[in-house]
């Protein structure tokens, strides 16, 4: 008998046999009785509340989203920039720096790029209350480690001997330093800055789910009023939102050429610093008083159980694994079987509700008819993350060379098998790379629906927080710290081997 | 007077196991224009590259001024200026911001933020560029969009904004058709000032592949293997010297 062989295409549908253990799970714990809620749930979509009272709640609160939203990304987005130069090998070897200080800043970064910002919010929520500005700082933590990693890969990618032939000149380091670093960093802010403020305003609804404010404060209250055409306004307001955000950032060139732009842009880049750093020490010294809690960090005790603890954390990979299955297998299979242009119309506006609506939502609707358990919580972040992965596979498949595909058309094989072999397998590789970085965000974002869920560490924090059980909060952010740092590792050794 | 400008003792360099400088000795004068020979492989780069410090070599001592490359100060290392094999432009920047580049180390911050602002003076890097026979239609034009006989002009005309004195060049007429050649040569071994007349004299290293270029070079060195098989005066060239090392 011939040995089975995995190749890109088979490993990109293999991880679908998650579903096999999740499913039956799911189907054990179905309570029929809320169907009638999903339903309702269901048809509101297409019967949002629209009058003047609403449209009015919908301007403020999406006024709201877009401030918190807009002032994280433009701190984080400058910081990310900074703290990226400095985590980046070309600054040490220009200004002679020993590499042991860009370990630590780097070692540091990660730490801060584990936790996310959901766990920072309430964290923090839980030390100085809830506060408009908790919310861009909650944001802006994890967000700066995030981005400046992203900028610091782009320098390492300089090519080493224009670094060399710049330093030759002997100019003053500073300038050596702008010269070679400025382009990389405005191309790094064009790819992937713009990006980052539609990542910043989801991130504000779903610090709003938790009490911050904005649209998803709003989100969560019409769903624990079961007030679901209300629910769906604000859905809607918001899927709005992000399509003109979208379709604004299409438009935005970074001009360098353009004096006046490039100096209103430098201007806010500094004021933007100098607020910063204002707005920082003011939030310190008013909050002086509340580092007492900080402190208390290491006094109190912790009831935590070794093995309580030990489970939890197992369930936390457990759920990493899995939601990471769906988010990988799901959309090539849903693509792969519905290959028709209709069917593609409606997974693509499907797949953009489940990255419109964030998972605590997408979770709370499936908790109508199923108990809560790791599937469940499983199944919401595979879905969310599905719709993510989906969007990049369709990008990637549309702009693709047809021509294969349509040869083996040609020669009688079916549609499907030709789009699996003409399209899709051309694509594996890159798309199996994608997914190994998605999946750190999804070890991440475990912590979410871990709250809501009560599942793994997430819930965990959640309950050391409500008691404010410090020493636990503590142990729980290591650990999550730690599985979010491993989880990294591991991912980018099989990106690296994939690209 | 002691007029050794540069000194090479007991030079040698190792990249993993592969000896490509083999225990080099060399001095060089102030004013001396030197073409160094050798085939593709020889060391020639890497002797370049060990002259302007871009490497160190694993034994021996590089003198500059008498002083150790080390312990030169920026005022000093400013004097050297190198044009390299495969140019080390920036390719984001346009022809004139790399030219401007060359400016960098007698200027400030300001003005490198300037340069990349596109807001700084361009003047300088014009009179330059012209003077490389380079058409003022591509002065802004990316150095990716540009081709290799332009883009080597750009990296010529980076190295003279220096207004160093000393040149380490590395093949740098590739590309070039044969009547910039003869300019571009004569701009490079010969300093000139605004008025386009000379000033103190030149200290040139060029690599070279094309004999036909060795005439305005007073001394010509030899290389193969990493080792220097001949060290003479231009007009003692002979054949025997060139089977050496070809």
């Amino acid at each position: 008998m011939n040995k089975l062989k995995l190749n890109y295409t088979s490993l990109s549908f293999l991880p679908i046999l998650v579903c096999i253990p999740l499913g039956y799970q799911l189907i054990n714990n179905i309570h029929f009785g809320g169907f009638k809620l999903f339903q309702e749930f269901l048809i509101s979509a297409f019967n949002p509340k629209i009058d003047n009272e609403i449209i009015i709640t919908v301007i403020n609160r999406l006024n709201e989203t877009i401030i918190i939203g807009f002032f994280s990304w433009l701190v984080s987005i400058i910081f990310g920039a900074i703290f990226g130069i400095i985590s980046s090998n070309i600054f040490y070897k220009i200004f002679n720096i020993p590499n042991f200080f860009y370990r630590i800043i780097r070692f540091f970064l990660t730490i801060i790029r584990s936790i996310h910002e959901v766990v920072w919010g309430i964290l923090l929520m839980q030390i100085y209350g809830i506060n408009f500005s908790i919310g861009i700082i909650a944001i802006c933590i994890p967000y700066i480690a995030v981005n400046s990693k992203v900028f610091a890969e782009q320098l390492e990618t300089i090519d080493y001997k224009s670094f060399e032939s710049i330093n030759q000149i002997n100019a003053p380091k500073l300038s050596s330093l702008l010269t070679i670093v400025w382009n990389p960093i405005i191309n790094t802010f064009e790819n992937f800055g713009l990006y980052r403020l539609e990542c910043a305003i989801r991130s504000t609804v779903i610090l709003g789910l938790f009490g911050i404010g904005g649209i998803g404060t709003s989100i969560f209250l019409s769903f624990q009023t079961l007030n679901f055409r209300e629910l769906w306004t604000y859905l809607w307001s918001l899927a709005i939102l992000i399509i003109i955000s979208g379709l604004i950032f299409k438009k935005i060139k970074f001009n360098t050429t353009n004096k006046n732009l490039s100096i209103f842009f430098i201007a806010v880049f500094f004021i933007t610093i100098l607020f910063s750093f204002s707005c920082f020490l003011y939030f310190i010294f008013k909050n002086i008083e509340n580092f007492n809690s900080v402190s208390s960090l290491f006094k109190s005790s912790s009831d935590l159980v070794l093995f309580d603890f030990l489970k939890l954390i197992l369930e936390t990979i457990i759920l990493s694994l899995l939601s990471t299955g769906i988010a990988i297998s799901l959309p090539p299979l849903v693509i792969g079987i519905f290959n028709n242009n209709s069917s593609k119309i409606f997974i693509k506006i499907f797949a953009f509700l489940l990255r419109l609506i964030p998972t605590p939502v997408i979770l709370l609707t499936l908790l109508t008819f199923n108990n809560p358990s790791l599937s469940l919580a499983a199944l919401t972040l595979g879905l969310h993350n599905a719709g993510i992965t989906s969007k990049l596979l369709f990008t990637n498949l549309d702009s693709q060379d047809k021509r294969n595909y349509i040869a083996m058309k040609s020669l009688g094989i079916s549609k499907k098998t030709s789009w699996l072999l003409g399209l899709f397998s051309q694509q594996a590789k890159s798309y199996l790379a994608y997914c190994a970085y998605r999946s750190d965000i999804i070890i991440r974002e475990t912590a979410i629906v871990g709250v809501i869920g009560s599942v793994g560490l997430g819930w965990q924090l959640q309950e050391s927080l409500s008691s404010f059980a410090w020493q636990e909060v503590t142990i729980v952010l290591i650990a999550y710290s730690s599985i979010a740092i491993i989880g990294e590792l591991i991912n980018g050794k099989i990106k690296n081997s994939l690209t | 007077m002691n007029n050794t400008l540069l000194e090479l003792k007991n030079i040698s360099y190792k990249y993993k196991n592969d000896l490509i400088l083999n225990k080099i000795n060399l001095k060089i004068n102030s004013g001396e224009k030197i073409a160094l020979l050798g085939k593709s492989g020889s060391g020639k780069t890497t002797l370049i590259s060990v002259l302007n410090g871009t490497i160190k070599p694993t034994q021996g001592e590089v003198k500059f001024f008498n002083k150790n490359f080390d312990e030169l100060d920026r005022k000093h290392k400013r004097k050297i200026t190198t044009i390299w094999q495969d140019l080390r432009l920036i390719e984001d920047l346009s022809a004139e911001q790399n030219v401007n580049c060359g400016l960098l180390a007698e200027n400030n911050f300001y003005f490198a933020f300037k340069n990349l602002l596109n807001i700084s003076s361009f003047k300088k890097a014009h009179k330059y560029m012209q003077l490389c026979r380079l058409h003022n239609s591509i002065y802004d034009k990316k150095i990716r969009k540009l081709s290799g006989g332009q883009k080597q002009r750009v990296a010529i005309a980076r190295s003279l904004i220096q207004g160093s004195n000393i040149l380490l060049a590395d093949e740098p007429f590739n590309n070039l058709d044969p009547k910039s050649i003869t300019t571009i040569k004569k701009l490079l071994l010969e300093n000139v000032d605004k008025n386009n007349s000379k000033k103190s004299p030149k200290t040139a290293l060029v690599a070279l592949h094309r004999l036909d270029l060795l005439n305005d070079f007073d001394k010509v060195i030899g290389i193969r293997d990493g080792k220097i098989f001949f060290n003479i005066e231009r007009n003692n060239l002979k054949k025997l010297h060139l089977d050496k090392i070809y």
